[in-house]
């Protein structure tokens, strides 16, 4: 508004001359002020009025929205939480190759009071004395009675016990689901699952975390909930695995071992099928792992299959013969002299029981398992070569099977591979591998010359990795393997119809400070079957075996191992689906035409 | 001659003043305090006593107090408006000395007949003094820096002594009520905004110097307020009630379990379930259906205060009016989102609903000022 000055009185005065009265135009003007400085005010107090009436609106639709998502939601149980992280409470299942459950979850309770809302502290200590003795009833009440809120009674309950709290009636007394890992087999294949326990524990669950095996190698997996539960599938067949534990557990104690373990490989795969390791445990209860100071190995928890370091012993023969053929050097009947004595850097290599065998053809060393034979084999073939194919075989490396327990194999090499490292190792002495690495060699054999890494995960299809011998190598081998059982040390292995090939292998076990007991051996079969056709590897290994036989104690492979592998074969081709077979070119009367 | 007929240019006098009372309102009111009985019944177990009947009886004396209170004339209560405050504040200095203690807070003063609150009292003078003040002052000087101090410390003293009961609800309520009657009276927006930033530049900069040289704060301070924030951390303890109420909340659904059909809340779950936290009672047993039909009654009511606060002329009832409207709406949209765990726990009542006696009276008591508003307005 443009105010129009009355004074001074140069205005005044025109004004008073047109006859006006400056006086009252003086207040209109003042009126019509004060009407605009009202209206403006007025205008400004709806402004206001407006911005808080949005805010209004904005508020009750916040209030309805949320009242609207907390009725369609289903109310969630409050999770107690550590330092924020949610506990996750679904863990996948394991399963074998054929989906049958290995490991699942299992819902118990737990329990736990709030002491806040109970209504009588004394009958509810009472009660819980009287239905779990190892509870003190004054220690309850004093807790009951506290100024805490919130207190554990019991990790894990039974149903029984849970109706029981239920029957108390007390609402402070609550309980938490607990998920528990179960193992519906019990002890079948214990040390590929290992186990589990709880980690962080909260009111409604607690978390399963694996502590060994397989159970522990794939934690991250089984417990991402990201899998949307996608059960770990293994390579084990849970019916071999069976069968197997059954024939080992009975070999061991008729062979008076103290241990065993045995080995189902799938030649082509690297499969594992069946994995025993005795003594076993059941992973549901699992025992407490050994205090500092006992020997591990003694503990059930010790994984023989890719834990138990040893000597192998003429079990490595094979391959020494394996590679001096794959290198040319010699054939399957190539003569060679094992006429003693061999004296290498000032160490005398003997045979077993101080035979001599004069000449004898690559075959029959194999057969006749001459240490003076394969040593020569080792000579000739030289300390590098000998090394590089080892090599080749993952004889050096902790082997690659899944299990937690497997990295802790780490195989001993002579730290200088002298010409007597050379020789005493094509024997199987001076390095020590686990069973897991002479199966893996011998699929190798098996195969056709094919590296296969071992795996517990199933596979499908032919697994090969790098060659590593030629398929006339490998196959000279597995002749020499087979002749070992139709004729050599392993005659106890033959199983009709299914073509048994293998080596034997004893060796002395190693006194903990140096030198060798000579009445502890570790005996072990490496098998491979049929062997026309080799599907499977298996090794049996026994741990201080001791049998009479003819009246005379044997510990010697052929004796204790192979009759036992043998068992295992029988019992477990069938349900492997392989079919008792007649090995070409032996058929009995008539012969056809061979090409 | 019925009252429709009559054009009355005038402001009504006498008797005749009832036929003038914003009765809607009264309707509005009643249905509320109706949902209140009907809840106070339930959490009881079906039963009257202890809650229900106290609190009818209380809401009968609320509306003679309501009644008395809208017969005098608005402009008494203008002249009146000073000394209600300053009574007030006498009180809330005397539950220093004379308070009962209750529930770990100093609170009441006990006078024989019922306890009372000046906490509550403290909020509808604040108002009353404020809407008074700024129809004194003459609108050009709103904004003048001097002008804008006096009302901050009229608002910052009752907080402050609120504050050292302690009862942090309603310190934020006459906080929040006192800036929003500020806003409403025009001061300039810059002052509001200025507030704001500095409000929020203070809590970042208390946030941000976690865990570096210059920290602000202590460890456990900051832990303090990280439950309090988010209740949900500590289930057991300070996040108990808002947890259970949720479990109410969605147990109830869309339409609810029915009437007395509540678990949650009759089963003893909740503490508390017949005062702060008796929507979630309500929002079990009628649902979500029920929960914004009583928003709807709420909204309804701010409605009609709005509208009788446009019809006025004078400064002093339509900020009055207007002040009474966010004081209630701050009531319900505190204690709901508190229950819904929209907001932290801080001991706020849904407003003539829950068991207590002081804010019902008090409520009550500023409707009847609304409704003195609305009889003598000009007409």
């Amino acid at each position: 508004m443009i105010r129009t000055p009355l004074r001074p009185l140069a205005r005044i005065l025109p004004a008073r001359d047109k006859g006006e009265n400056p006086d009252a135009i003086e207040r209109e003007n003042i009126r019509k002020r004060h009407v605009e400085m009202e209206g403006k005010a007025r205008n400004r107090a709806e402004g206001r009025l407006l911005v808080l009436g949005v805010f209004f609106f904005g508020a009750f639709t916040v209030v309805g929205a949320r009242m609207g998502h907390l009725a369609t939601t289903e109310p969630a149980e409050p999770v107690a939480t550590i330092n924020g992280a949610a506990i996750a409470a679904q863990r996948a299942d394991i399963v074998d190759r054929h989906g049958r459950i290995l490991a699942t979850n299992f819902e118990t309770h737990s329990l736990y009071a709030q002491p806040p809302q109970m209504v009588d502290a004394e009958a509810a200590a009472k009660g819980l004395a009287a239905i779990f003795p190892d509870l003190e009833e004054a220690e309850l009440l004093k807790d009951f009675t506290g100024k805490r809120k919130f207190i554990w009674v019991k990790r894990r309950i039974s149903p029984e016990q849970k109706q029981a709290v239920h029957d108390i009636g007390d609402p402070g007394l609550l309980f938490g689901p607990r998920e528990m890992r179960l193992y519906p087999n019990g002890p079948v294949a214990a040390h590929v699952l290992g186990g589990a326990g709880f980690g962080k524990e909260g009111v409604r669950s607690a978390e399963v975390i694996g502590v060994a095996g397989v159970e522990k190698k794939f934690d991250d997996y089984l417990r991402d909930p990201a899998n949307g539960n996608k059960p770990l599938e293994l390579s084990l067949d849970l019916s071999i695995q069976a069968a197997s534990e059954r024939v080992l557990l009975g070999g061991m104690k008729l062979m008076n071992a103290k241990g065993a373990t045995s080995i189902l490989l799938d030649v082509h795969t690297g499969e594992v099928i069946s994995m025993v390791s005795l003594p076993d445990f059941d992973p549901n209860d699992r025992p407490r792992p050994p205090t500092e100071g006992d020997d591990p190995s003694v503990s059930p928890l010790f994984n023989r299959a890719v834990q138990g370091v040893y000597e192998l012993g003429s079990t490595f023969k094979i391959f020494a013969a394996a590679q001096a053929v794959d290198l040319g050097l010699v054939n399957r009947d190539t003569i060679i002299d094992t006429a003693g004595p061999m004296k290498i850097g000032g160490h005398r290599i003997g045979e077993f029981q101080n035979k001599n065998y004069g000449k004898l053809s690559v075959s029959d060393i194999i057969v006749k398992s001459s240490n003076r034979g394969t040593g020569r084999l080792a000579l000739q073939i030289g300390t590098k070569r000998q090394k590089a194919f080892l090599g080749s075989l993952g004889m050096y490396d902790p082997t690659p099977v899944e299990i937690v327990e497997a990295s802790g194999g780490q195989p001993l090499v002579p730290e200088r591979w002298t010409d007597l490292s050379s020789v005493t190792i094509s024997y199987g002495h001076g390095i020590s591998t686990t069973a897991m690495h002479l199966a893996a060699g011998y699929a190798a054999i098996a195969n056709g010359g094919n590296y296969v890494s071992p795996t517990i995960l199933k596979k499908s299809g032919p697994q090969y990795g790098p060659r590593v011998m030629s398929r006339q190598a490998a196959d000279a081998a597995r002749h020499m393997l087979r002749k070992v059982v139709k004729t050599g040390t392993a005659s106890f292995g033959e199983v009709p119809g299914y073509a048994v090939g293998g080596k034997t292998g004893t060796a002395d076990k190693p006194k903990p400070r140096g030198g060798y007991y000579d009445d502890k051996v570790i005996a072990t079969f490496a098998s491979i079957f049929p062997s026309h056709d080799p599907k499977y590897v298996l090794i049996v290994t026994l741990d201080e075996p001791s049998v009479m036989a003819y009246r005379e104690e044997r510990r010697t492979a052929g004796w204790t191992a192979v009759p036992v592998a043998a068992e295992m074969i029988g019992r477990v081709a069938p349900l492997l689906g392989l079919r008792p077979d007649v090995e070409p070119g032996q058929v009995a009367g008539i012969t056809l035409v061979n090409n | 001659m019925s009252y429709l007929e009559t054009r009355v240019k005038s402001t009504p006098t006498g008797l005749r003043k009832v036929l003038f009372l914003n009765w809607p309102l009264v309707l509005l009111l009643t249905s509320v305090a109706g949902v209140g009985f009907l809840m106070l019944y339930s959490v009881a177990g079906g039963s009257f006593i202890p809650w229900a009947e106290p609190q009818m009886k209380r809401f009968a004396l609320g509306m003679t107090g309501m009644f008395m209170v809208a017969m005098v004339p608005i402009w008494f209560w203008r002249n009146m408006a000073a000394v209600a405050y300053g009574m007030s504040i006498l009180l809330l200095i005397s539950v220093e000395f004379f308070g009962a203690v209750g529930m770990g807070a100093q609170r009441w003063i006990d006078l024989g007949f019922m306890r009372l609150q000046p906490s509550e009292l403290m909020k509808i003078t604040l108002v009353m003094f404020l809407a008074a003040y700024y129809d004194w002052l003459p609108a050009k000087r709103n904004s003048r820096p001097f002008w804008v101090l006096i009302p901050v410390l009229i608002i910052l003293l009752p907080t402050f002594l609120v504050l050292r009961q302690p009862d942090l609800g309603t310190s934020i309520l006459l906080l929040t009520a006192g800036g929003a009657m500020m806003f409403l009276a025009g001061v300039h927006w810059a002052y509001f905004a200025a507030v704001i930033a500095a409000g929020v530049g203070l809590v970042s900069a208390v946030f941000e110097s976690r865990g570096t040289d210059w920290q602000l704060l202590k460890d456990y301070q900051y832990r303090r307020i990280d439950t309090f924030l988010d209740p949900s951390t500590d289930p057991l303890g300070a996040g108990y009630h808002i947890t259970q109420s949720k479990i109410a909340l969605g147990s109830g659904g869309w339409t609810g379990r029915g009437f007395m059909q509540g678990t949650q809340s009759r089963l003893n779950f909740l503490p508390e379930k017949h005062t702060d936290f008796i929507f979630t009672t309500l929002a079990e047993e009628f649902g979500f259906v029920g929960g914004i039909s009583l928003l709807g009654l709420y909204t309804l009511i701010i409605l009609f205060c709005i509208a009788t606060a446009l019809s006025c002329r004078d400064r002093f009832s339509s900020l009055m009016t207007l002040g009474v409207a966010v004081t209630f709406f701050l009531f319900f949209a505190v204690n709901m989102s508190m229950v819904m765990g929209l907001a932290p726990v801080v001991g706020v009542p849904l407003p003539m609903v829950s068991y207590g006696g002081s804010a019902m009276l008090v409520l009550m008591g500023a409707f009847g000022l609304v409704q003195s508003a609305h009889i003598h307005r000009p007409r």
